[in-house]
């Protein structure tokens, strides 16, 4: 239950954060996707399916105020939380080197997938100006911002479970 | 948990089926917001306008900084262009008086309506690169509606697509979804203003679909046609910028700079009576 509170507290104030201020530090109008560093984060300390719940949560509150569709973001973002979920076994949460990588690769696929869906769909084919002027410079911005992000995710998820564990042994007392 | 781990891939394939099916047929739907969307705004809205007053109160201050020097300058030029616009619009309304006079003598309708407008603030901005979306923080609880039009400043803003209980969300004229029926106010040329994403960073946007013996050149002001279901007309879109033969050589497209200063645009006015309504007047 704690576990779902906060989690939902970090989903409300990273939308808040990503559509009020986030848009003061845009670099030549290109903006980080933090909600997807959290997805990564979250789904490569914890598995696929906490990693599904969280994109789709995330991608959920995308979709209630800027989607015009209700699940579109909902859906990228379970997906993402699912295939990032599959690196979390044999993966070192001190290593900072593959949430990075992982977050880059996935900011690339997940534009991507926005591209086809909003845009080819309607009969844009400019993809490769897209890569150059959205997906090539937020995939490097995001992965730049993964390093703060998932840090401080990285101490929140160790606080969590400590909290857990600790509540395993009161029920293994008894 | 182990039920969870033992059919990991079909329950995800069926979940996954199930949301893009519940996107497919949520297309074009342009409901209101339904309780859970209001619960989530009632939190949400609040804050965002806080932290967007924060965020707008430090790109102010760091304006000033650099500021400080140029204001008596400024201070002295605003306040010679305030003569000069007193003067004019004293003029002006002599000449509101007597186009109504002479309208009333011919019998024909105001063409340009005055509207009802209410004042609302942007309090948040679509998170993806890919649109030009934001919200405002005035809902159904102000008696806002979808469709209803956004101006600021004289020009054409956007329209609202949905609305909740305390905000509604907004699509501008710069949004590659959005489409315009305009005209041109000197040679009465029609076309369709459409955002485009490669110029909607510059702020500007594209009128589309104009006939290629139109005389439509630079400067010339373009505002909203009659023939828009949403839009009232007679509202300043913007100025040509460039005007481009298309290659088939049939039409031309012309790139318009808007009249609002999007970049900037933090406060706009909701006009609220839809145009239905107007038109009955």
């Amino acid at each position: 239950m704690r576990r779902v509170l906060i989690i939902f507290l970090i989903l409300v104030i990273n939308l808040i954060f990503q559509t009020s201020v986030l848009p003061a530090f845009a670099i030549r109008g290109i903006v980080p996707n933090t909600a997807l560093i959290i997805i990564i984060s979250f789904s490569l300390l914890r598995g696929s399916f906490e990693g599904c719940l969280v994109g789709f949560f995330a991608g959920l509150l995308q979709d209630i105020f800027f989607g015009d569709t209700l699940c579109t973001y909902a859906l990228l973002g379970t997906v993402t939380g699912f295939f990032a979920g599959k690196f979390n076994h044999g993966f070192f949460r001190e290593n900072y080197a593959t949430p990075v990588i992982i977050s880059m690769a996935s900011a690339v696929i997940y534009e991507t997938a926005v591209y086809v869906i909003g845009f080819l769909f309607k009969g844009n084919l400019h993809y490769f100006y897209f890569v150059i002027t959205i997906i090539v410079p937020e995939a490097v911005y995001t992965a730049l911002c993964t390093f703060i992000i998932y840090r401080i995710l990285f101490s929140v998820n160790d606080y969590i479970e400590n909290k857990e564990k600790h509540k395993r042994k009161l029920f293994s007392i008894k | 948990m182990n039920f969870f781990n033992d059919y990991k891939k079909q329950i995800f394939t069926i979940v996954a089926v199930i949301l893009a099916i519940t996107a497919v047929i949520s297309v074009g739907k342009k409901t209101n917001a339904t309780i859970i969307d209001n619960a989530l705004g009632l939190v949400i809205t609040p804050v965002q306008s806080i932290t967007t007053t924060v965020g707008g109160w430090f790109s102010e201050k760091i304006g000033n900084i650099k500021g400080e020097n140029s204001l008596a300058a400024e201070n002295e030029e605003l306040r010679a262009q305030v003569e000069l616009l007193e003067t004019e619009n004293k003029r002006l309304s002599l000449y509101e008086e007597e186009n109504k006079r002479l309208s009333e003598l011919l019998e024909i309708s105001q063409k340009y309506a005055e509207y009802e407008t209410t004042g609302a603030d942007i309090i948040a901005k679509d998170p993806s690169n890919w649109y030009y979306t934001f919200v405002i923080n005035k809902g159904t609880k102000d008696s806002l509606d979808s469709e209803m039009v956004l101006i600021s400043s004289g020009g054409l803003v956007g329209k609202i697509t949905e609305t909740g209980y305390n905000y509604s969300k907004c699509q501008s004229i710069l949004d590659s979804r959005s489409s315009v029926s305009a005209m041109s106010l000197r040679t009465g040329d029609l076309g369709v203003v459409k955002g485009d994403y490669s110029l909607m960073d510059d702020g500007l946007c594209k009128m589309e679909y104009i006939d290629a013996e139109s005389e439509i050149m630079k400067g010339d002001e373009i505002v909203t046609s009659n023939l828009s279901e949403i839009y009232p007309a007679g509202i300043t879109i913007g100025y040509v910028k460039e005007v481009v033969t298309d290659n088939n050589g049939l039409t031309k497209y012309a790139i318009i700079e808007p009249e609002v200063d999007f970049k900037h645009l933090s406060t706009l006015l909701v006009v609220m009576d839809k145009k239905e309504e107007v038109e009955i007047k």
